[in-house]
């Protein structure tokens, strides 16, 4: 009942906001060319996603993400386990990474364009090294997670190998995996969308810059929602998925 | 070898390579300009390079200001608040998960190119971890503390000053780091897509003439400023060093915060 | 001042009168009776130890004996007048490790109620060294918390409660994250300050050594309703030695307990 109160309580705050919105550009209090109403602007987004043009966009935007994630996480995944697993190789890398991941990265952006020139290869090149330190870390983190006493009793009573990897090791790593693809995938979707809106010929990001630079509010505010609306739904999928197996944890 | 030794060869290594391979055409200068022609492409424009610095940071310290007074403000009154706690900061965290970037064309339709936009992106771009920081670290606090302070006959105000709030510092500390690393990023950034001043224009139209050497100079530049704010903050947590170990759960969140949880993508 | 204090209490001071004292946690599903019709009379410089299984409600009636929980009924008086709210200048309180402030110092520590009183700063000094010389940790007030030994933690709280010399103590399984022999130590410890100040003690423990160890009284609580089931008296002399518990009379009592503990079990 309580948890059924709380959902209504936080939709209830969504609608307020949008009949806020519509209220503060129907009535004038805000000029309408610069904030549309949300009702306009919800039409607008259906509208888009009728288009060609933005269904494209998504298209490419989706390929670039999917590609900069399948490329990261591979990756990130067997380095950090090395780093976990090898004592030696994490005192040297562990600080190294640490500053890596402490440095912006968005700054690095015009060398993936001086290298790549403007196109596929940048936008996933960037994507990929926005992720790729997160991915190595919470690898780090989840492999770190599993613990030793569990290790040393599946050991005790004769576990093979393979058996330790799956029935201790994934189990046991499970919940900080699926916390790390969620923040990963924020990390890689954030990287793949700068790089569209700084230099791209097309793409989700590159069209709401462009409907920026063309003072198109409607369309804009529109793109924004619909941004705000995958990222968020992917998000509660997951941490849906993770509360779900969360009796793990402990 | 020792591990520090390995690592300071590798450090050193990379910094000899930075400057080797473009020099002996291995790497072609317009993808990785040299060591030495970027920091003499920096010192030949230092002028430039220091206006646009001084334009930077006034927009890096007003939006500071907001993104950490705000989050700082509102992380305490909702993390101390269980109903609003409870309410709220689920949404916070998803609101988390949306690539903030794209408010930046708005913020350029509604306040301009001028240093507003910037401030108020960067503001909002600062404002979530700091705030997230704050509501976990007062909501961490060791129960056993208040009711001590209680049993000493505190009164609320009291047990505000004296306790919540100091034992609330570490990870208002590791908040400000996450943020204010983040306002320097959101300025930078804002700079970097549209604008007319800023380091983060410097480098964008370097960019655009292909002038490697420049482009590196801004990023370099860029980049100590972050390392140096970072090593701002680290040396007042040092210096709070005895706070650390004051709540476990405070602790466990700046954990969390260093360790990416609850960090935004960059 | 405080004028309930002034007036001639009806019972001296350090006295504490548990009157038909019961208490109810509501939860969503049920009323759960934490305690039931207690009563009990700790007589001034007496030293009660609560014993009983987790959920007897021990620590509730302690926290009520600090006025940092109500009572749903009952009246509980601490040197005569009823205790509504934390008075530290009749009850002082120790709780488990982990309540010292970390960024304050150990003196910082025991000055810190009187801080609260707004206490004058030299004042402040000479109480909190007197009291951190009473629990033998003079020349350690300049240290954090982080930088002693979990027994000396212990001690900086001992301190603490004692600064304003207020008539009871109250602790809380003061001694439970602490190991064996320190435990012991700090068992020892504690009845040297006692006897050196004369206050009223109520220790609330799990264990039954330490209980039969330190009392002078015994009260035996048990849960589902948490109510007082046995209250014994310790007849052992004072000064306790450790020859002590391999003793049959000390090996009687513990016994003793331990069948009230088994049979709520």
């Amino acid at each position: 009942m309580q948890g059924l109160g709380v959902k209504a309580a936080r939709i209830a705050i969504v609608v307020a906001l949008f009949a806020i919105w519509e209220i503060l550009s129907r009535t004038g209090i805000v000029n309408p060319r610069l904030l549309p109403s949300a009702s306009d602007t919800l039409s607008m987004l259906g509208d888009l996603l009728q288009r060609a043009s933005v269904r494209k966009d998504l298209v490419v935007t989706a390929t670039e993400v999917l590609t900069a994630f399948a490329l990261a996480v591979p990756f990130g995944v067997l380095i950090g386990f090395l780093i976990a697993e090898n004592r030696y190789f994490a005192d040297v890398a562990k600080p190294l990474l640490f500053f890596a991941f402490s440095i912006p990265k968005s700054i690095f952006l015009p060398m993936f364009i001086l290298v790549f020139g403007v196109g596929f290869a940048q936008k996933v090149g960037f994507g990929f090294f926005s992720t790729i330190f997160i991915v190595i870390m919470s690898t780090t983190t989840a492999v770190e997670s599993v613990k030793v006493e569990h290790l040393t009793i599946a050991r005790s009573y004769g576990a093979t190998q393979m058996q330790t990897a799956f029935r201790v090791y994934l189990p046991s790593m499970l919940p900080v995996l699926l916390e790390a693809l969620r923040i990963s995938m924020i990390f890689n979707l954030t990287g793949v969308i700068l790089a569209e809106m700084y230099a791209s010929r097309d793409g989700i990001g590159h069209q709401i810059a462009t409907w920026g630079e063309n003072f198109q509010m409607k369309q804009l505010l529109a793109g924004v929602v619909m941004i705000a609306v995958i990222a968020i739904t992917f998000n509660e999928l997951v941490r849906w998925v993770e509360t779900r197996c969360s009796h793990w944890r402990t | 070898m020792t591990a520090t030794t390995l690592r300071r060869l590798i450090v050193i290594g990379l910094i000899v390579l930075w400057e080797m391979l473009p020099r002996m055409g291995l790497i072609p200068e317009l993808f990785l300009p040299s060591l030495s022609s970027t920091l003499i492409a920096g010192w030949s424009d230092a002028a430039e390079y220091g206006h646009a610095l001084a334009v930077t940071l006034y927009e890096v310290a007003i939006s500071m200001a907001f993104a950490c007074g705000g989050g700082i403000l509102l992380g305490a009154v909702v993390g101390s608040l269980p109903r609003p706690r409870i309410l709220i900061m689920p949404m916070v965290s998803s609101l988390y998960a949306v690539p903030l970037v794209i408010l930046y064309p708005v913020f350029t339709v509604w306040l301009g190119i001028g240093s507003e936009s910037k401030i108020a992106f960067a503001s909002i771009y600062g404002f979530l971890p700091t705030m997230l920081a704050t509501a976990a670290g007062i909501q961490t606090i060791d129960p056993q503390l208040l009711l001590a302070a209680r049993s000493m006959g505190a009164t609320l105000s009291q047990r505000l000053v004296r306790v919540i709030i100091p034992a609330a510092i570490p990870t208002v500390l590791s908040g400000l780091r996450v943020g204010g690393a983040l306002v320097i990023v959101g300025v930078v950034v804002s700079e970097m897509l549209i604008s007319s001043a800023g380091i983060g224009y410097l480098i964008s139209r370097y960019r655009t003439i292909l002038d490697s050497p420049h482009v590196f100079a801004g990023v370099l530049l860029v980049l100590a400023m972050a390392i140096a704010f970072n090593a701002g903050i680290k040396w007042i947590e040092r210096k709070a060093a005895i706070w650390q170990t004051g709540s476990r759960a405070g602790q466990r969140a700046a954990d969390e915060l260093t360790a990416g949880a609850i960090q935004p993508a960059t | 001042m405080q004028p309930l204090a002034n007036i001639t209490p009806l019972k001296p001071a350090g006295a504490i009168e548990v009157r038909n004292v019961g208490q109810i946690f509501k939860t969503t599903s049920q009323d759960v009776v934490a305690l039931q019709d207690v009563s009990l009379d700790v007589k001034p410089g007496r030293f009660v130890v609560l014993v009983g299984p987790s959920g007897c409600g021990k620590s509730t009636l302690l926290m009520m004996m600090a006025g940092l929980r109500q009572q749903t009924s009952g009246t509980i008086t601490i040197s005569g007048a009823p205790i509504l709210e934390p008075d530290p200048n009749r009850v002082g309180v120790v709780f488990q490790e982990a309540s010292l402030f970390p960024w304050l110092t150990a003196e910082e520590n025991v000055e810190f109620p009187l801080a609260l009183r707004r206490v004058s700063k030299d004042e402040r000094r000479a109480k909190a060294q007197d009291a951190l010389k009473l629990v033998g940790l003079e020349g350690f007030g300049k240290r954090h918390p982080h930088e002693l030994s979990g027994g000396m933690k212990q001690r900086v709280s001992i301190a603490r409660g004692l600064v304003q010399d207020p008539p009871v103590l109250l602790m809380d399984e003061p001694f439970a994250a602490l190991d064996e022999q320190t435990r012991m130590t700090m068992g020892d410890e504690l009845l040297r300050i006692w006897a050196a100040t004369g206050k009223t003690v109520v220790f609330v423990t799990h264990s039954l050594t330490e209980a039969v160890y330190l009392a002078d009284e015994v009260i035996v609580m048990s849960p589902r309703p948490g109510r007082i089931v046995d209250h014994l008296q310790v007849s052992l002399p004072r000064p306790r030695t450790y020859e002590m518990l391999s003793g049959d009379a000390f090996g009687r009592m513990r016994d003793r307990i331990w069948q009230h503990i088994r049979k709520s079990a």
